[in-house]
Protein backbone atom coordinates (compact mmCIF):
# COMPACT_ATOMS: atom_id res chain seq x y z
CA UNK A 1 0.00 0.00 0.00
CA UNK A 2 2.25 2.61 0.98
CA UNK A 3 4.71 1.35 -1.76
CA UNK A 4 3.15 2.61 -4.62
CA UNK A 5 2.48 6.13 -2.66
CA UNK A 6 6.22 6.58 -2.28
CA UNK A 7 6.89 5.88 -6.18
CA UNK A 8 4.32 8.19 -7.21
CA UNK A 9 5.75 10.89 -4.89
CA UNK A 10 9.35 10.60 -6.51
CA UNK A 11 7.73 10.72 -10.22
CA UNK A 12 6.15 13.94 -8.90
CA UNK A 13 8.92 15.94 -7.38
CA UNK A 14 9.07 19.11 -8.37
CA UNK A 15 12.03 21.64 -6.89
CA UNK A 16 10.29 25.05 -6.74
CA UNK A 17 12.80 26.79 -5.77
CA UNK A 18 14.58 25.35 -8.61
CA UNK A 19 12.22 27.00 -10.82
CA UNK A 20 12.03 30.27 -8.75
CA UNK A 21 15.84 30.85 -9.55
CA UNK A 22 15.61 29.82 -13.04
CA UNK A 23 12.73 32.34 -13.39
CA UNK A 24 15.14 35.03 -11.90
CA UNK A 25 17.44 34.15 -14.88
CA UNK A 26 14.93 35.61 -17.43
CA UNK A 27 14.12 37.95 -15.49
CA UNK A 28 17.92 38.89 -16.00
CA UNK A 29 17.61 38.84 -19.57
CA UNK A 30 14.58 41.32 -19.47
CA UNK A 31 16.84 43.40 -17.65
CA UNK A 32 19.49 43.36 -20.07
CA UNK A 33 16.98 43.92 -23.03
CA UNK A 34 15.77 47.12 -21.30
CA UNK A 35 19.96 47.82 -20.40
CA UNK A 36 20.33 48.22 -23.66
CA UNK A 37 17.59 50.62 -24.41
CA UNK A 38 18.62 52.71 -21.58
CA UNK A 39 22.19 52.98 -22.63
CA UNK A 40 21.08 53.86 -25.74
CA UNK A 41 18.89 56.30 -24.37
CA UNK A 42 21.50 57.72 -22.43
CA UNK A 43 24.09 58.13 -25.10
CA UNK A 44 21.49 60.11 -27.20
CA UNK A 45 20.14 62.30 -24.64
CA UNK A 46 23.98 63.26 -23.54
CA UNK A 47 24.99 63.96 -27.20
CA UNK A 48 21.49 65.85 -27.60
CA UNK A 49 20.87 67.44 -24.48
CA UNK A 50 18.24 70.41 -25.22
CA UNK A 51 16.84 68.57 -27.88
CA UNK A 52 15.75 65.99 -25.32
CA UNK A 53 14.58 68.09 -22.79
CA UNK A 54 12.28 70.44 -25.38
CA UNK A 55 10.69 67.03 -26.58
CA UNK A 56 10.23 65.76 -23.13
CA UNK A 57 8.12 68.83 -22.29
CA UNK A 58 5.68 68.05 -24.44
CA UNK A 59 5.16 65.11 -22.63
CA UNK A 60 2.54 64.88 -19.86
CA UNK A 61 4.35 64.59 -16.30
CA UNK A 62 0.52 64.21 -14.97
CA UNK A 63 -0.55 61.27 -17.45
CA UNK A 64 3.35 59.77 -16.64
CA UNK A 65 2.35 60.01 -12.49
CA UNK A 66 -0.80 58.49 -13.25
CA UNK A 67 0.33 55.91 -14.91
CA UNK A 68 3.12 55.06 -12.68
CA UNK A 69 0.40 55.37 -9.61
CA UNK A 70 -1.63 52.90 -11.31
CA UNK A 71 1.26 50.39 -11.91
CA UNK A 72 2.72 50.44 -8.67
CA UNK A 73 -0.85 50.02 -7.04
CA UNK A 74 -1.12 46.99 -9.42
CA UNK A 75 1.93 45.74 -7.89
CA UNK A 76 0.35 45.80 -4.48
CA UNK A 77 -2.78 43.88 -5.22
CA UNK A 78 -0.88 41.18 -7.31
CA UNK A 79 1.67 40.92 -3.87
CA UNK A 80 -1.84 40.39 -1.66
CA UNK A 81 -3.46 37.70 -4.74
CA UNK A 82 -0.14 36.25 -3.69
CA UNK A 83 -0.28 36.34 0.07
CA UNK A 84 -3.65 35.59 0.27
CA UNK A 85 -3.11 32.35 -2.09
CA UNK A 86 -0.27 30.95 0.06
CA UNK A 87 -2.94 32.03 3.24
CA UNK A 88 -5.20 29.47 1.43
CA UNK A 89 -8.07 32.50 0.73
CA UNK A 90 -8.35 31.56 -2.74
CA UNK A 91 -11.60 33.85 -3.75
CA UNK A 92 -9.71 37.38 -2.48
CA UNK A 93 -6.43 35.63 -4.51
CA UNK A 94 -8.96 35.80 -7.60
CA UNK A 95 -10.45 39.17 -6.82
CA UNK A 96 -6.86 40.56 -6.18
CA UNK A 97 -5.26 39.66 -9.76
CA UNK A 98 -8.72 40.70 -11.48
CA UNK A 99 -7.99 44.06 -10.03
CA UNK A 100 -4.36 43.72 -10.80
CA UNK A 101 -5.49 42.92 -14.16
CA UNK A 102 -7.75 45.76 -14.65
CA UNK A 103 -5.10 48.31 -13.26
CA UNK A 104 -2.93 46.76 -16.17
CA UNK A 105 -5.24 47.68 -18.54
CA UNK A 106 -6.14 51.10 -17.90
CA UNK A 107 -2.51 52.04 -17.92
CA UNK A 108 -2.80 50.32 -21.76
CA UNK A 109 -5.75 52.57 -22.50
CA UNK A 110 -4.13 55.57 -20.64
CA UNK A 111 -1.31 55.28 -22.43
CA UNK A 112 -2.65 54.61 -25.99
CA UNK A 113 -4.61 58.04 -25.37
CA UNK A 114 -1.24 59.20 -24.93
CA UNK A 115 0.20 57.95 -27.90
CA UNK A 116 -2.29 58.65 -29.99
CA UNK A 117 -2.07 62.29 -28.84
CA UNK A 118 1.23 62.18 -30.29
CA UNK A 119 -0.34 60.72 -33.39
CA UNK A 120 -2.73 63.73 -33.86
CA UNK A 121 0.61 65.96 -33.77
CA UNK A 122 1.92 63.92 -36.28
CA UNK A 123 4.42 61.99 -33.79
CA UNK A 124 4.61 58.67 -34.66
CA UNK A 125 7.01 55.96 -35.78
CA UNK A 126 7.80 55.44 -39.68
CA UNK A 127 9.21 53.43 -42.09
CA UNK A 128 11.95 54.86 -44.79
CA UNK A 129 9.65 52.88 -47.13
CA UNK A 130 6.65 55.35 -45.91
CA UNK A 131 9.29 58.57 -45.88
CA UNK A 132 10.42 57.38 -49.78
CA UNK A 133 6.18 57.01 -51.04
CA UNK A 134 6.07 60.76 -49.02
CA UNK A 135 3.84 58.96 -46.28
CA UNK A 136 5.62 59.62 -43.47
CA UNK A 137 5.08 62.07 -40.91
CA UNK A 138 6.72 65.80 -41.91
CA UNK A 139 8.04 66.49 -38.84
CA UNK A 140 10.57 63.08 -39.33
CA UNK A 141 11.22 63.18 -42.70
CA UNK A 142 14.04 64.91 -44.22
CA UNK A 143 13.19 68.26 -45.44
CA UNK A 144 12.27 72.00 -44.61
CA UNK A 145 9.32 70.65 -41.91
CA UNK A 146 12.12 67.96 -39.92
CA UNK A 147 12.50 68.25 -36.49
CA UNK A 148 15.74 68.79 -35.09
CA UNK A 149 17.74 64.88 -35.10
CA UNK A 150 18.09 64.95 -31.37
CA UNK A 151 14.31 64.99 -30.96
CA UNK A 152 13.59 62.76 -33.60
CA UNK A 153 15.85 60.20 -31.41
CA UNK A 154 13.96 61.26 -28.28
CA UNK A 155 10.12 60.28 -30.10
CA UNK A 156 12.23 57.15 -31.53
CA UNK A 157 13.00 56.13 -28.07
CA UNK A 158 10.24 57.23 -26.72
CA UNK A 159 7.73 54.93 -28.78
CA UNK A 160 10.16 51.83 -28.96
CA UNK A 161 10.59 52.26 -25.07
CA UNK A 162 6.99 52.47 -23.95
CA UNK A 163 6.06 50.24 -26.76
CA UNK A 164 8.33 47.02 -25.68
CA UNK A 165 7.21 47.80 -21.90
CA UNK A 166 3.60 48.28 -23.39
CA UNK A 167 4.00 44.69 -24.72
CA UNK A 168 5.52 43.40 -21.77
CA UNK A 169 2.31 44.94 -20.19
CA UNK A 170 -0.06 43.39 -22.48
CA UNK A 171 1.75 39.51 -21.83
CA UNK A 172 1.25 39.88 -18.18
CA UNK A 173 -2.25 40.46 -18.28
CA UNK A 174 -2.95 37.73 -20.85
CA UNK A 175 -0.67 35.75 -18.64
CA UNK A 176 -2.69 36.23 -15.52
CA UNK A 177 -5.97 35.97 -17.71
CA UNK A 178 -4.67 32.24 -17.47
CA UNK A 179 -3.77 31.76 -14.08
CA UNK A 180 -7.03 33.18 -13.49
CA UNK A 181 -8.35 30.11 -15.43
CA UNK A 182 -6.23 27.91 -13.72
CA UNK A 183 -7.13 28.68 -10.54
CA UNK A 184 -10.88 28.37 -11.32
CA UNK A 185 -10.21 25.18 -12.27
CA UNK A 186 -8.40 24.05 -9.28
CA UNK A 187 -4.75 23.54 -10.87
CA UNK A 188 -3.77 26.29 -8.98
CA UNK A 189 -4.01 26.02 -5.44
CA UNK A 190 -2.57 26.94 -1.83
CA UNK A 191 -0.27 24.03 -2.16
CA UNK A 192 0.68 24.89 -5.68
CA UNK A 193 1.03 28.43 -6.27
CA UNK A 194 4.27 28.55 -8.25
CA UNK A 195 2.97 29.93 -11.32
CA UNK A 196 0.72 32.80 -9.65
CA UNK A 197 4.31 33.42 -7.88
CA UNK A 198 6.55 33.74 -11.03
CA UNK A 199 3.57 35.54 -13.12
CA UNK A 200 3.45 37.74 -9.73
CA UNK A 201 7.52 38.31 -9.94
CA UNK A 202 7.31 39.16 -13.81
CA UNK A 203 4.60 41.58 -13.32
CA UNK A 204 6.53 43.40 -10.46
CA UNK A 205 9.29 43.58 -12.95
CA UNK A 206 7.89 44.92 -15.48
CA UNK A 207 7.03 47.54 -12.69
CA UNK A 208 10.48 48.10 -12.31
CA UNK A 209 11.21 48.94 -15.30
CA UNK A 210 8.35 51.57 -15.46
CA UNK A 211 9.62 52.89 -12.43
CA UNK A 212 12.95 53.98 -14.40
CA UNK A 213 11.25 54.77 -18.06
CA UNK A 214 9.08 57.21 -15.97
CA UNK A 215 11.42 59.67 -14.53
CA UNK A 216 13.35 59.53 -17.82
CA UNK A 217 10.85 60.51 -19.75
CA UNK A 218 8.57 62.64 -17.84
CA UNK A 219 10.35 64.29 -15.14
CA UNK A 220 14.32 65.25 -16.40
CA UNK A 221 13.28 67.41 -18.68
CA UNK B 1 9.00 27.48 0.69
CA UNK B 2 9.24 29.08 3.76
CA UNK B 3 6.48 30.04 5.18
CA UNK B 4 3.49 27.59 4.27
CA UNK B 5 0.97 28.55 6.77
CA UNK B 6 0.94 32.31 6.96
CA UNK B 7 -1.95 33.95 7.70
CA UNK B 8 -3.30 36.92 5.22
CA UNK B 9 -2.34 40.65 6.68
CA UNK B 10 -2.06 43.22 4.03
CA UNK B 11 -0.64 45.29 6.34
CA UNK B 12 3.45 44.78 4.86
CA UNK B 13 2.32 45.30 1.60
CA UNK B 14 0.00 48.22 2.07
CA UNK B 15 2.94 50.06 4.16
CA UNK B 16 5.55 49.44 1.34
CA UNK B 17 3.03 50.64 -1.49
CA UNK B 18 2.46 53.74 0.60
CA UNK B 19 6.11 54.51 0.62
CA UNK B 20 6.52 54.17 -2.99
CA UNK B 21 3.72 56.37 -3.83
CA UNK B 22 5.39 59.31 -0.98
CA UNK B 23 8.72 58.60 -2.61
CA UNK B 24 6.96 58.70 -6.88
CA UNK B 25 5.44 62.08 -5.46
CA UNK B 26 8.44 63.22 -4.08
CA UNK B 27 10.61 62.62 -7.34
CA UNK B 28 7.62 64.68 -9.35
CA UNK B 29 8.07 67.60 -6.78
CA UNK B 30 11.65 67.43 -6.73
CA UNK B 31 11.99 67.47 -10.33
CA UNK B 32 10.60 71.08 -10.28
CA UNK B 33 14.15 72.13 -8.39
CA UNK B 34 16.61 74.19 -11.06
CA UNK B 35 19.53 71.62 -10.21
CA UNK B 36 21.03 71.57 -13.07
CA UNK B 37 20.97 68.83 -15.82
CA UNK B 38 23.64 66.67 -13.61
CA UNK B 39 21.76 67.06 -10.15
CA UNK B 40 18.29 66.56 -11.90
CA UNK B 41 19.26 63.25 -13.23
CA UNK B 42 21.25 62.64 -9.73
CA UNK B 43 17.87 62.77 -7.85
CA UNK B 44 15.52 60.96 -9.82
CA UNK B 45 17.82 58.17 -10.73
CA UNK B 46 18.52 57.95 -6.81
CA UNK B 47 14.71 58.34 -6.15
CA UNK B 48 14.10 55.55 -8.95
CA UNK B 49 16.59 53.00 -7.47
CA UNK B 50 15.06 52.97 -4.06
CA UNK B 51 11.74 52.44 -5.27
CA UNK B 52 13.34 49.56 -7.77
CA UNK B 53 15.07 47.74 -4.56
CA UNK B 54 11.51 47.93 -2.38
CA UNK B 55 9.98 46.35 -4.98
CA UNK B 56 11.90 43.92 -5.30
CA UNK B 57 13.73 43.70 -1.41
CA UNK B 58 9.24 43.46 -0.68
CA UNK B 59 7.05 42.65 -3.25
CA UNK B 60 9.37 40.11 -5.20
CA UNK B 61 10.18 38.50 -2.27
CA UNK B 62 13.85 38.69 -2.01
CA UNK B 63 13.58 39.30 2.05
CA UNK B 64 12.20 35.71 2.52
CA UNK B 65 14.52 34.02 -0.41
CA UNK B 66 17.53 32.58 0.87
CA UNK B 67 21.16 34.06 0.32
CA UNK B 68 22.05 32.62 -3.22
CA UNK B 69 19.14 34.98 -4.32
CA UNK B 70 20.42 37.97 -3.25
CA UNK B 71 23.15 37.23 -4.32
CA UNK B 72 22.05 36.61 -7.75
CA UNK B 73 20.16 39.15 -8.32
CA UNK B 74 22.98 41.87 -6.98
CA UNK B 75 25.09 40.16 -9.57
CA UNK B 76 22.35 41.13 -12.27
CA UNK B 77 22.78 44.43 -11.49
CA UNK B 78 26.16 44.98 -10.68
CA UNK B 79 26.69 43.54 -14.44
CA UNK B 80 24.19 45.67 -15.68
CA UNK B 81 25.99 49.02 -14.38
CA UNK B 82 29.07 47.67 -15.31
CA UNK B 83 28.14 47.66 -18.96
CA UNK B 84 26.40 51.10 -18.21
CA UNK B 85 30.02 52.31 -16.59
CA UNK B 86 31.88 50.64 -19.56
CA UNK B 87 29.50 52.32 -22.30
CA UNK B 88 29.52 55.26 -20.80
CA UNK B 89 33.32 55.77 -19.99
CA UNK B 90 34.03 54.32 -23.73
CA UNK B 91 31.78 57.67 -25.66
CA UNK B 92 33.30 60.09 -22.81
CA UNK B 93 36.72 59.72 -24.27
CA UNK B 94 35.36 59.30 -28.07
CA UNK B 95 34.06 62.96 -28.84
CA UNK B 96 30.78 62.00 -29.65
CA UNK B 97 28.74 63.34 -26.06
Amino acid sequence: MSEPAVKVEAFHHHDEEGTRLGFWLFLFTELLLFGAFFIVYGVYRTAHLNDFKIAAESLNTGIGTTNTIILLASSLTMVLSLNAMKAGRVKLAKSMLLFTMALGTTFLVIKGFEWNAKFAHHLFLQTSAAIAEGKGSPLLTPGPDMLPDGQVLFYGLYFIMTGTHALHIIIGVVWMGIVYFWISKGSINPDNAGVLERCGLYWHLVDVIWIFLFPLYYLVA
Amino acid sequence: MNTKEQSFSPRGPVLVFSALIVLTLATVLLSGLDVGNTGALLIAMSVASVKAGLVLYFFMHLNHEPLIFKLFVALAFVTLATLFLLTFSDYAFRGIA
